[in-house]
């Protein structure tokens, strides 16, 4: 039966709400110049129907980082889990066909084949994986591209066409055989604005479609359409939460506080840990949770983002919302430099807002959110 | 629709010409090699054989007095024979130019007899046969040197002076020339000439037979068989008073230029073979280099799920495209090169091409090679190219081979005053070292060969040249009959320019067998022992000297016909009616097996032995002024044999010294022609890798290229960057080459000269090969660059920097 002799796409259910895991991923690169570790030691989950951005500067190890994701590069230690396939595990072989089955990859670079049409650079994973019918490939490819746009140019030769479309081209290709997991490499870092906005308008359509994207970009505007940012800096993860809450600040800065700060957790009504001596007083930033106040004072509780100041005022006697506390202690001595031109005090209690807005107050000069 | 993958073939097949083309070469010349080689060699080993059977040659030949018809009809009664001729040979002259005269052998034969053609079967190529009295058919072999046609009229010379003029009414082919060992070969053979018997008392020649052809009825191949029916042949010749001077022994298959055609065949196979091996190097190379080209479209197959075997069956498929196509081109051009190579052949080896015919046998080779070979070429490129990990494919790190911190990169960053665009061609050359030693090793091992089969054709001619020792005279002259060796000398010596005269004694035997029967002919020659007008190559032994007796030297062939005779030994010769001991002093090496055998004693036990003490009727004269050029020679004959003919003399024959090497070297200049067409193979081979090779580097290149534009090179500063990188290659290879063609030759040498005189080469060099060779392998070099590099210079820098 023709149905026997070729497979259909993964069906998503199956890889959980976790569909990427990785744990302690570091890489190493050996050449004549010595060694080089560019990832050292990243934790990172993915939840299925999330679109992160992945942002660094030029060589901070984003690029590796989605290497060792797709599994185009082993990580020298650690261990990379997609939906439950230790995928660092698998030998090349098998690693090509999961890949092409699981996962659509679309590079900076676009990397069509010269000497095929769109049409079959479209049809070419489901030849390789033997998913769908032979009889229904072309169709399926057809619909693809004019999904993106290039229905009129299918059987037109990647040379022939402009590179938004062959980027378009290549994304379709990634869809080919309806992977869950969708990711790029610097999908626009080739493609002007106008086109740029194309493809980002197809990946956000994919996202509400349920698929989960992971893209590589250098470009802050477009990390900030996406639903989550990961910040790469010299090989390691910068802390979500320290890098949403002082944005604009170096990378380096960043990943020092994110190395620096130290997670507490507050169980329900429990109030904010008393410090022993002033000057050593941290700095906490709420990540999950909520912090109230006795005295149902207007501006709380404070939700994830906010920056407290256990001195401060009425900042004294927060305590942990009915779903508990989850913070960031993070060194006074740090923090106050990024949040006040003079870097010694935190601003006056009385001008933090009255509602809700505890957290603009909190935030350091310069800020653009 | 095609399924993408192999639309990719397609794709692949088409999209870079150039590159396909030059697959497609590698694969042909390696086809071809052995298409031309198998079908010449099928056709060659099948229509000499069955050509020479369908002549029906003599098994037996016997040559006596005089005896006729009944005596012929008594040997047709011998058991085991099946049919027997009588014919009469005579040996006169033909004149071939103003004042020249040529030996002519006139065969007389019964009408009925040619009609029939029971023996010794000719085919009649042009005119009519058989001739008519007083007419002469030709054998075609030799017909150009009368200087007549058909319908011309030749003068024939008797022995009393009378000339006669014979109309030439019919051309054919005799295959069984050369076939007696009396006759030197087919090679030394003379003109062969076909008339009635009726036609002999004209020709002044006596009416009857002297020499005897037959054949068996069974066991035509077996020699022993064949011994006993010519043992019983001759005792009907002595049991009925004839005296016989000669007799041949020879199988039905054996045609006269067999050594000739082995040694050819040993070539062909020999040089066949290593094309083919050389092919494969050049695929590897070119098929690598495509593959290298294609390393990110692996990766980026790879990341669409492609496994590693998924790829590697869509090249080892390209591969197959590239051989069919390969073979397609290889399968009539092989042909066609055989064809003309038989054509040349058949004329020069003198047997009868059945035509040009499909040989399965060498299409079904040609498949297997296509089939096989190039898949096996490919086979290291493809899984090198498919091992490469995703991340180096796509990041434009990988390749198949790495561009290292090696050795030669430090060599040449220590040279000190070469301009950086040098130092560029030189660590460029280096930078593949994988394609380059491919490269050299298909250049290097071509030109080895190249240089190797002039070396091979040298050795042959200065063999042939040190052959000319054996006739050291400017003028040969030979009497119809034997002459006082005083008085020829005085006559001699009258005419101007002769300055001294040598006579030497000859004679045609018979070797006794153990059994005691007459055995094979010999044609023994006996100059003064303190002669200097013979220079022989000793094998074993010594040469004749003043006062032996019975002593004798000894041809090439007796160490295959007689492998047990040792300097030393005793062998019997029948000379006429007498039979008598002879000792063996030494070997020399002649002509080859298909010269004959010949021997060498002293004249003066010679003459004692057949009778003519003081007589010979062969004279060596050397001329007063030793620097002679061949037209000379030939004016000093001329004047010789018309002053000694007004005095009288019977002349058979008068030849200038180098005309006798010339016409024993011919067989040996076919398989010089032979080799250089076969090295003309390996420089094509050659070439063909260092244009695939130059053609990837700069179309690999081609960036490089655009960015050294755009930072200020030249379209000349490029393109000299491209010439010295391909012009080093091509010095590199030429040094290989030189070195790899001592070994080489020496081995081609020996095989030749093994098969042709059963002895190792007398190898000499030829440097001028090695400077022709590097002469081919610079311009070779040079063409190979400059066309791509002066493509990839006329492109825009955006289009070279955006080039993938």
């Amino acid at each position: 039966m023709a149905a026997d002799r070729f497979d259909m796409p993964v069906v998503y259910d199956s890889m959980g709400d976790i569909v990427i895991r990785m744990r302690g991923i570091t890489r190493t690169f050996h050449s004549a110049a010595g060694e080089a570790t560019v990832l050292k030691g990243i934790d990172v989950d993915v939840h299925r129907g999330e679109f992160i951005s992945v942002v660094g500067r030029s060589g901070s190890g984003k690029s590796t980082l989605v290497n060792m994701l797709t599994r185009i590069d082993r990580p020298t230690s650690g261990t990379v889990r997609v939906g439950d396939v230790l995928i660092h595990e698998l030998p090349e072989g098998r690693m090509a066909l999961w890949r092409g089955r699981h996962m659509g990859v679309v590079f900076q670079f676009f990397q069509l084949l010269p000497m095929l049409s769109l049409v079959e650079n479209v049809m070419l994973p489901m030849d390789f994986c033997n998913i769908y019918s032979p009889a229904s490939r072309e169709a399926r490819a057809l619909e693809l591209l004019k999904r993106v746009g290039l229905e009129g140019l299918a059987h037109k030769l990647p040379g022939a066409v402009a590179g938004g479309q062959q980027q378009s081209a290549a994304v379709a290709r990634a869809l080919a055989n309806d992977p869950p997991i969708l990711v790029a490499d610097e999908p626009t870092g080739n493609l002007d604005s106008r086109t740029a906005e194309q493809v980002m308008g197809i990946f956000a359509e994919l996202v509400e479609q349920g698929k989960t994207i992971v893209m590589v970009t250098h470009d802050q505007v477009l990390a900030r359409r996406t639903s989550r940012t990961l910040l790469i800096s010299d090989g390691e993860l910068v802390n979500e939460a320290v890098a949403a809450a002082f944005p604009g600040q170096s990378h380096s800065a960043l990943l020092r506080l994110s190395k620096l700060a130290s997670p507490v957790h507050l169980l329900p009504g429990v109030d904010l840990p008393d410090t022993q001596s002033p000057a050593a007083a941290p700095l906490y930033l709420l990540m999950g949770g909520e912090l109230l106040h006795p005295d149902h004072r207007p501006g709380y509780p404070l939700g994830p983002g906010a920056i407290v100041d256990p001195l401060a005022g009425l900042q004294v006697d927060l305590f942990a919302g009915p779903a508990g506390a989850d913070l960031l202690s993070l060194p006074r001595a740090e923090v106050l430099p990024l949040l006040s031109p003079a870097g010694d005090s935190l601003p006056p209690l009385s001008s933090l807002p009255e509602s809700g807005q505890a957290q603009d107050g909190l935030h350091p000069p310069g800020s653009d959110l | 629709m095609i399924p993408p993958r192999w639309k990719k073939v397609l794709a692949d097949l088409f999209s870079h010409k150039i590159r396909s083309l030059l697959v497609i070469a590698s694969i042909a010349v390696g086809l071809f090699a052995v298409g031309m080689t198998t079908t010449t060699y099928v056709i060659l080993a099948a229509d000499i054989r069955a050509g020479y059977l369908a002549v029906r040659a003599a098994n037996i030949q016997v040559i006596s007095s005089l005896f006729d018809d009944d005596f012929v009809e008594r040997i047709r009664r011998v058991p085991g024979v099946a049919e027997a001729v009588g014919a009469y040979n005579a040996r006169l002259r033909v004149h071939v130019s103003e004042g020249k005269w040529k030996p002519i052998n006139i065969r007389a034969l019964y009408i009925d007899e040619m009609n029939e053609q029971s023996i010794n079967k000719v085919e009649l190529l042009q005119g009519t046969w058989p001739p008519a009295d007083r007419q002469v058919v030709i054998d075609v072999n030799k017909v150009v040197e009368t200087g007549a046609g058909l319908g011309d009229e030749l003068e024939i010379k008797l022995p009393s002076g009378t000339v006669r003029r014979m109309q030439v009414v019919g051309i054919v082919r005799d295959q069984t020339i050369g076939s007696t060992s009396g006759e030197g070969g087919f090679f030394l053979a003379p003109i062969q000439g076909y008339v009635t018997a009726a036609t002999l008392p004209w020709l002044e020649q006596p009416e009857g037979f002297n020499t005897l052809y037959a054949t068996l009825s069974h066991d035509r191949e077996d020699r022993h068989a064949l011994s006993l029916v010519a043992d019983a042949i001759l005792e009907e010749f002595e049991h009925n008073g004839h005296t016989t001077s000669s007799s041949v022994v020879r199988r039905s298959t054996d045609h006269p230029n067999l050594p000739y055609v082995d040694a050819m065949v040993a070539v062909i196979y020999s040089l066949g073979l290593l094309v083919v091996f050389l092919s494969g190097f050049l695929i590897t190379n070119t098929l690598s280099a495509l593959l290298n080209q294609q390393i990110e479209q692996i990766g980026v197959m790879k990341t669409v799920g492609a496994s590693r075997w998924q790829i590697a069956s869509i090249y080892m498929l390209l591969i197959l495209v590239f051989s069919l196509i390969a073979l397609a081109v290889a399968i009539p051009t092989s042909q066609q090169a055989a064809l003309v190579l038989l054509e040349y052949l058949a004329v020069k080896i003198n047997f009868t091409l059945r035509g040009l015919r499909p040989v399965p046998f060498s299409t079904f080779v040609m498949a297997l090679i296509a089939l096989f070979v190039p898949q096996v070429a490919g086979l290291y490129p493809i899984l090198q190219g498919t091992r490469v990990s995703v991340r180096e494919a796509l990041s434009g790190t990988a390749s198949l081979q790495k561009d290292g911190d090696s050795l030669v990169y430090r060599l040449f960053a220590r040279l000190r005053g070469f301009s950086r665009p040098l130092l560029i061609s030189l660590r460029n050359t280096f930078r593949q070292r994988l394609r380059l030693a491919l490269t050299l090793l298909t250049l290097s091992l071509g030109g080895a060969i190249f240089i190797a089969s002039f070396n091979v054709r040298f050795s042959l001619e200065n063999y042939v040249d040190r052959l000319g020792r054996y006739f050291v005279a400017d003028v040969n002259l030979t009497f119809a009959q034997p002459y006082r060796i005083e008085r020829v000398t005085h006559d001699l010596q009258q005419v101007p320019g002769v300055g001294r005269v040598e006579g030497w004694g000859g004679a045609l035997a018979q070797i006794v067998e153990a059994d005691g029967n007459p055995g094979e002919s010999v044609q023994v020659l006996g100059p003064p022992a303190a002669s200097s007008l013979i220079e022989p190559i000793l094998l074993a032994g010594r040469w004749i000297q003043p006062g032996d007796e019975n002593a004798v030297v000894l041809s090439e062939l007796f160490r295959i016909e007689y492998p047990d005779l040792r300097v030393g030994d005793t062998i019997r010769l029948k000379i006429g009616p007498k039979e008598s001991d002879w000792i063996v002093v030494g070997f020399f090496q002649f002509a080859g097996k298909s010269a004959g055998l010949f021997v060498y004693t002293n004249y003066d036990y010679l003459s004692r032995e057949t009778g003519l003490p003081g007589r010979a009727g062969f004279y060596r004269a050397v001329a007063a002024d030793q620097n002679l050029s061949q037209q000379d020679r030939e004016w000093l004959g001329r004047q010789i044999e018309a002053h000694m003919t007004r005095r009288g003399y019977q002349i058979n024959e008068v030849t200038a010294g180098s005309a006798v090497k010339e016409d024993t070297s011919k067989g040996l200049n076919i398989l010089t022609t032979f080799l250089m067409v076969m090295s003309l193979l390996m420089a094509l081979v050659g070439s063909i890798g260092l244009t695939g090779t130059m053609s990837l580097n700069v179309m690999e290149r081609t960036r490089e290229i655009g960015v050294m534009r755009a930072i200020g090179g030249s379209d000349r500063a490029i393109m000299k960057i491209v010439l010295v990188e391909g012009c080093l290659i091509g010095l590199i290879s030429w040094l290989l080459a030189s070195l790899a063609a001592l070994p080489i030759s020496k081995m081609l040498a020996d095989l030749i000269f093994q098969i042709i005189f059963d002895n190792d080469a007398m190898l000499a060099f030829d440097y001028r090969a090695n400077l022709v060779w590097l002469g081919i392998v610079l311009l070779l070099s040079t063409l190979a660059s400059v066309i791509p590099a002066y493509n990839a210079s006329k492109l825009t820098i955006r289009e070279v920097l955006a080039y993938e």
